[in-house]
C-alpha cells in the first residue's frame, strides 16, 4: 500500500514539471509587457522599463526564468501581484479553503443524489424506474451550471428568500451561516456531478449484475438487496470512483463561474480578476494550485481503489 | 470460450444472438472515452440501420438539423434583427410578433436565440474539427510509433488534462484576449488530449491485431497501413466521441461568453444572453429562461445522438440491451398439449424434470433451446448430462435453480419437482431458501464465479449466514473446515485471501467448498473441470467423487466428456440440439449405445482410443436453434440416416421395458456395438457402483 502511494507520488513529478512549464510559459505569451506594467504602465520611461526588466530577470532566457520561478514556486512563493503588489501565496491561502469547501460540498451533493439514482436505475434495466432515472440524469448533465445557479437564486433566494443570493461566510467563523451560503452554489455545481455519477454507476451496475459472480450470489440464495448492495455495487463502484476523480476537474472549473455568480471570494474570482488585468503571477499561482488540488484528489481516488479492487493492492 | 453461434450452452458468455451479453470489457469506461477494439464496431451501413431504431437519437438529430436550418435562414423569414433594439419596448414579455418578448435593449429574443444558435453550433463544430485535425495525426503517430515519442506526447497530454478544462480555456483566452476566435482556440487546445488518447488507444488496438503484423511481414509501407487499416477502425468511436464533445464545447463556449471572454456584445450568443439576463436577475428573472433552455436542449440533443451512435456502432456482442433479473427465471407455462412421457420409475427420485422447454427471445426471434427435456436423479445417485456445446445441457441445469436470466430466457413448458416442491410454481423466497441450502451449484468458470472484491472466507461464511442463524465466528469455523476438506493447504491463511490470489484449480476447490458448506441434498456441477488444466481436472474429479461418497448427496454432472461420465456417473442422459436423444444406466449405454449420436460420442472418446488409426470424430456441428433440420435433428450428421424417414417428421422417443429412452427410429434395427471401437468400460466405472 505504501509502495503504491510512493509510486504514484513519483509519477506526479514529470506531470507537475510539464504543467508548471506550460503554465509558466503560457503567461509569457501575454500581449502586454510585464516590465512595462511594473514600471508604471504607458507613462514609464524607457530607462525605468530596462531597469525593471533587468531587476526582475525578464531579459534572461526563458528556461533560466522558469528555473528561478520553479524554485520559488516549490517554496510556495509565486511572487507578488502586479496590481496590488501583495504576495500571491498569501491571497491564495486565504481563498483556497473557500473554493475547496465549495467543490467538496458539490461533490457530497453529487454523491448523495447520484448514488441512489444510479442504483435505482441500474438495478432494473429497462424498467420504468430506469427510464425515468436515465432521463433525469441525461437532463442533469446537459443543464449549464451557471444557468442552474441563476434559476436557484431566482427561486430560493429572490422568490422564497430561504437562502442568501450572494456572499460568503467561512466555515470557521459561523458553520451555520457557511451552510446557508454554500448550499445554492454547491447544488448548482452538484447536480451535474450527481447526473454523471448516476449514469456511470447505472451502466457499471448493469454490467456487474450480468457477471458470473453475481450469478454465484443468486445461486447461494442471496436476496436482491444483498446481490445488488454487496456483490454488484462494490465492483460497479470502481469505474464510478474514477469518474468522481475526473469530475473534480470539472467542478473546479465550474467553481470559477459559480463564484462569479454568487460573489464568492474564492480562487476562481481571483483568477477572473487577474485575467482581466493581465496579472501574470496570480494567473500562474492560481492555475498551479488548481492543478495541485486536482492531482491530490486523484491520488486519494487511486488509493481508494485498493478498497474496491483488492487486485490493485498487490500489483 | 467457443465460437459457436447461437450457443445456448454458454448462457453467460459473449455471443451474438441468444446469450445475454455482458459488455463488461467495453463498458468499463462507461460515459468516459470508450476504448473498443476494432472488431467490436460494425460496418457503418448496419449501424445506420440500427440508429433508425433509436427514437431518442433520431429526435435529437432532427432537432439539431432543424436548429441548423433555422439559424441559417432566419434572416429571410423572421421580421426582427438580433442586434437592433426598440427602446420603447424593453424587457417586455411576449407581445405582437415578439413571441418571446424583448431584452433590456428592446431586442427581439427569438431573433437573438436564432442568431445565438448559429454562434453556438459554429463554435462547437469549429472546436471539435480543429482538435480532431490536430489529434488524429498525433494519436496515430503516438500509437503506431510508440517509444519516446509516445511517452513524451502522453506526458504532455496528461499535463494538459490535469489542468481543469475551463481554467485552462480561461487562462488561454485571457492571454490571447477576449473574442470568440480566441475562445475557440483555447477550447480546441482543451479538447486535443482526449481525442489524441482515443485515437492512440484505437491505433494500439488495431496494431495488436494480426493482420497488421501480416501486412508488415509482406513489406507494406507503414503509412499505407495507417491510412488503410487504422482509420476505418478509428472512425466509429471518433464519431461517437465527437458528438458528445460537441455538447461539451457548447457548454464551455456558453460559460466563456457568460464570463465575457467569448463572443463580445452586442452580438448574440446564448452565453452573452445569459450574461445580460444575470444583470436583471432580481427584476426580470424570466429573461434567463430562454437561452438556458436552449443550451440545455441542444447539449441534451448532442448527448442523445452520441449515445445512440455508440449503441448503433457497437455490434451485437457488446451491445447494451435490456436485461432482466438473473434472480428468477420467468415461467410462462402453456397448457400441456402432450401427455407427460414416462421416462422410467421416478417415484423415489429427489429431483424430477419432465418435458422442460426453454425459450430465448432475441432481436432475431424466439428460439426453443431446450425442448421436452426430462431426467431425474435419486438420492445418492450421480447423473451425467452429456452433450456438445449447443445441446442445451447447461440451460437445463440452470433451469432447475431458475437461474436463466429473464429476458431473454423463459421456461415455457414442463415441470421441475424437487422433493415434492414444484420449482416452476415457486416464488422467489421459496427458491431462495432452496438455493445453496438444499440444491447447490458449481459453475464452469471458477475464474469469474468468485467475487473479486471480497475475501474467500467472507464469501464462504456468507453462504452459511444466508441460511442458518449462527454467529459469524461459527460460520468462519465452518468455512475453515470446508477449505480443509476440499484440500486447500494452509486454510487458515487462505480464508483471508482474495480470489485473485488463488490458482484456477484452487478456486474451483473454493467453489466446491462453498457449494457443500450447507450440506445440500443435490449438487449441480456444470462442467466444473472444463476450464482447468488436465492434471487439475483429475484432482477435482477425485475430490468430487470422494465428497459424494462421503455425503451421499445426489449429483447432476453436466459435461461434454464421456470419460468423466464413465468415471463418476451411475446413469447418463445424452442431449442433442435441445432434446434428450438417449438415456440409461452408464454401463448399458457404454456397452450398447442405441442412438447414433451416443455411439459417435463414445467413438470419439480419447480414453477408449487404442492408439491405432485416427481418433474418430462426428463431422459437422450442432445446429443453431434458429436453424433446426427437419425430421431428426441429428440427421445431417448421422451416418445411418435414411431418406425420407429421418428427414421429414419429428422423431418420437421409444422407451424400453427397463425405462431407457432413445430418440431414433432405427434404434431397433441398428447394432451400434461395432461403431464404437474397443467396447470395454473404463475400469473406474466399477468402483463407483
Amino acid at each position: 500500500m505504501l509502495g503504491l502511494i510512493v509510486r504514484r507520488l513519483l509519477a506526479l513529478i514529470p506531470l507537475l514539471l510539464v504543467v508548471s512549464f506550460a503554465v509558466f510559459s503560457l503567461t509569457y505569451l501575454l500581449p502586454g509587457d510585464p516590465a512595462v506594467t511594473m514600471a508604471g504602465g504607458t507613462n514609464a520611461s524607457p530607462e525605468d522599463i530596462v531597469r525593471v526588466r533587468h531587476e526582475f530577470g525578464f531579459d534572461d532566457p526563458l528556461l533560466v526564468q522558469y528555473g528561478r520561478w520553479l524554485k520559488d514556486a516549490a517554496h510556495f512563493d509565486f511572487g507578488n501581484s502586479l496590481i496590488d503588489d501583495k504576495p500571491v501565496s498569501e491571497e491564495i491561502s486565504r481563498r483556497f479553503p473557500v473554493t475547496l469547501s465549495l467543490a467538496l460540498s458539490a461533490m457530497v451533493i453529487g454523491i448523495m443524489i447520484g448514488v441512489p439514482l444510479g442504483i435505482a436505475a441500474g438495478m432494473r434495466p429497462g424498467s420504468v424506474r430506469d427510464k425515468v432515472g436515465v432521463g433525469v440524469a441525461s437532463i442533469g448533465v446537459a443543464i449549464p451550471n451557471f444557468w442552474l445557479a441563476m434559476v436557484l437564486i431566482a427561486i430560493f433566494a429572490v422568490d422564497l428568500g430561504w437562502f442568501p443570493a450572494i456572499g460568503w461566510t467561512s466555515f470557521q467563523d459561523d458553520p451555520r451561516d457557511w451552510l446557508s451560503h454554500v448550499i445554492l452554489p454547491a447544488l448548482a455545481l452538484g447536480v451535474w456531478a450527481a447526473a454523471s455519477l448516476a449514469r456511470q454507476l447505472r451502466s457499471g451496475l448493469i454490467d456487474t449484475l450480468d457477471s458470473n459472480y453475481v450469478r454465484t450470489a443468486w445461486a447461494k440464495g442471496a436476496r436482491e438487496h444483498r446481490v445488488v448492495g454487496k456483490h454488484a455495487l462494490k465492483n460497479a463502484a470502481i469505474p464510478a470512483v474514477t469518474v468522481i476523480g475526473l469530475q473534480i476537474s470539472t467542478l473546479l472549473g465550474g467553481a470559477v463561474v459559480i463564484e462569479r455568480i454568487f460573489s464568492i471570494p474564492g480562487l476562481g474570482s481571483y483568477l477572473l480578476a487577474a485575467i482581466s488585468s493581465y496579472d501574470i503571477p496570480v494567473i500562474q499561482g492560481v492555475t498551479i494550485v488548481f492543478v495541485l488540488i486536482f492531482v491530490v484528489i486523484n491520488l486519494i481516488v487511486d488509493i481508494s481503489y485498493g478498497y474496491f479492487n483488492p487486485r490493485v493492492r498487490v500489483s | 470460450m467457443n465460437d459457436h453461434d447461437l450457443d445456448p450452452e454458454s448462457v453467460y458468455s459473449h455471443h451474438p444472438g441468444l446469450a445475454p451479453e455482458s459488455d463488461f470489457e467495453a463498458g468499463g469506461a462507461g460515459g468516459a472515452i470508450e476504448v473498443v477494439g476494432g472488431a467490436t464496431f460494425g460496418p457503418t451501413r448496419r449501424a445506420m440501420r440500427r440508429l433508425v431504431r433509436e427514437p431518442a437519437a433520431l429526435v435529437a438529430a432532427a432537432y439539431l438539423l432543424a436548429l441548423l436550418a433555422a439559424t441559417l435562414t432566419y434572416k429571410y423569414w423572421w421580421p426582427y434583427s438580433p442586434t437592433k433594439g426598440d427602446f420603447n419596448n424593453v424587457l417586455r414579455g411576449p407581445f405582437g410578433h415578439h413571441w418571446l418578448g424583448t431584452d433590456r435593449l428592446g431586442r427581439d429574443i427569438v431573433a437573438r436565440l436564432l442568431a445565438g444558435a448559429g454562434v453556438s453550433l459554429r463554435a462547437s463544430f469549429q472546436v471539435v474539427i480543429t482538435s480532431l485535425v490536430i489529434a488524429l495525426p498525433l494519436g496515430l503517430a503516438s500509437g503506431y510509433l510508440g517509444g519516446w515519442f509516445d511517452t513524451t506526447l502522453m506526458r504532455i497530454m496528461d499535463g494538459i488534462l490535469a489542468i481543469p478544462a475551463l481554467i485552462l480555456a480561461l487562462a488561454i483566452a485571457g492571454v490571447l484576449g477576449p473574442g470568440l476566435t480566441n475562445a475557440m482556440i483555447a477550447l480546441s487546445i482543451v479538447f486535443i488530449p482526449s481525442f489524441t488518447r482515443l485515437v492512440r488507444a484505437q491505433t494500439l488496438a488495431v496494431r495488436e491485431e494480426t493482420y497488421i503484423e501480416a501486412s508488415q511481414s509482406i513489406g507494406s509501407r507503414s503509412s499505407w497501413l495507417l491510412a488503410a487499416r487504422v482509420l476505418p477502425n478509428v472512425a466509429s468511436p471518433i464519431i461517437v466521441q465527437a458528438s458528445l464533445a460537441l455538447g461539451a464545447v457548447l457548454l464551455a463556449e456558453a460559460a466563456l461568453s457568460f464570463l465575457g471572454v467569448g463572443l463580445q456584445p452586442p452580438q448574440a450568443s446564448w452565453g452573452v444572453m445569459l450574461s445580460d439576463a444575470y444583470e436583471k436577475i432580481f427584476t426580470y428573472p424570466w429573461q434567463m429562461m430562454y437561452p438556458g433552455v436552449a443550451i440545455a436542449l441542444t447539449v441534451l440533443a448532442f448527448n442523445l445522438l452520441g449515445d445512440g451512435l455508440r449503441d448503433a456502432f457497437t455490434v451485437d456482442t457488446v451491445r447494451r440491451r435490456r436485461r432482466g433479473r438473473a434472480g428468477l427465471t420467468k415461467v410462462t407455462l402453456e397448457p400441456a398439449d402432450a401427455p407427460v412421457a414416462d421416462h422410467g420409475r421416478t417415484d423415489d427420485a429427489l429431483l424430477v424434470v419432465e418435458n422442460l422447454t426453454v425459450e430465448f427471445s432475441t432481436e432475431q426471434g424466439t428460439h426453443r433451446v431446450v425442448q421436452d427435456v426430462s431426467f431425474h436423479v435419486r438420492p445418492g445417485e450421480v447423473l451425467g448430462l452429456v452433450g456438445e456445446s449447443g445441446s442445451g445441457k447447461t440451460v437445463s441445469s440452470l433451469a432447475i435453480l431458475r437461474l436463466i436470466p429473464s429476458p431473454p430466457g423463459s421456461i415455457v413448458g414442463g415441470s421441475i419437482r424437487f422433493d415434492g416442491t414444484d420449482l416452476l410454481a415457486a416464488d422467489f423466497d421459496t427458491m431462495r431458501r432452496l438455493r445453496g441450502a438444499e440444491i447447490a451449484m458449481i459453475f464452469q468458470d471458477p475464474m469469474s464465479s468468485l467475487n473479486p472484491a471480497y475475501t474467500v472466507g467472507n464469501q464462504l461464511a456468507e453462504a452459511v449466514l444466508l441460511h442458518e442463524n449462527v454467529p459469524r465466528s461459527e460460520a468462519r469455523a465452518r468455512a475453515l473446515e470446508l477449505l480443509q476438506r476440499v484440500g486447500i493447504p494452509d486454510p487458515e491463511a487462505r480464508l483471508d485471501q482474495y480470489p485473485h490470489e488463488f490458482s484456477g484449480g484452487m478456486r474451483q476447490r473454493v467453489m466446491i467448498a462453498m457449494a457443500l458448506i450447507c450440506r445440500p441434498r443435490l449438487l449441480i456441477a456444470d462442467e466444473p473441470t472444463t476450464a482447468l488444466d488436465v492434471t487439475v481436472q483429475a484432482q477435482i474429479l477425485d475430490l468430487l467423487r470422494s465428497l459424494q461418497a462421503e455425503t451421499g448427496m445426489a449429483v447432476i454432472f453436466v459435461t461434454h466428456d464421456l470419460g468423466v461420465v464413465a468415471d463418476i456417473c451411475d446413469r447418463v442422459t445424452v442431449l442433442y440440439a435441445g432434446q434428450v436423444v438417449e438415456n440409461g444406466e452408464v454401463h448399458d449405454v457404454f456397452a450398447r449405445p442405441r442412438h447414433p449420436y451416443s455411439a459417435g460420442l463414445l467413438a470419439a472418446m480419447p480414453q477408449r482410443h487404442t492408439g491405432l488409426g485416427d481418433l474418430a470424430s462426428i463431422p459437422g456441428r450442432v445446429p443453431p436453434p434458429d436453424n433446426m433440420p427437419e425430421g431428426c435433428r441429428f440427421n445431417p450428421r448421422c451416418p445411418y440416416a435414411v431418406s425420407p424417414d429421418c428427414t421429414t417428421v419429428p422423431i418420437p422417443v421409444q422407451i424400453s421395458e427397463r425405462g431407457a429412452l432413445v430418440r431414433c427410429i432405427r434404434a431397433d434395427d441398428l447394432d451400434l456395438r461395432e461403431a464404437i471401437k474397443q467396447p470395454e468400460l473404463a475400469p473406474e466405472h466399477e468402483a463407483t457402483q
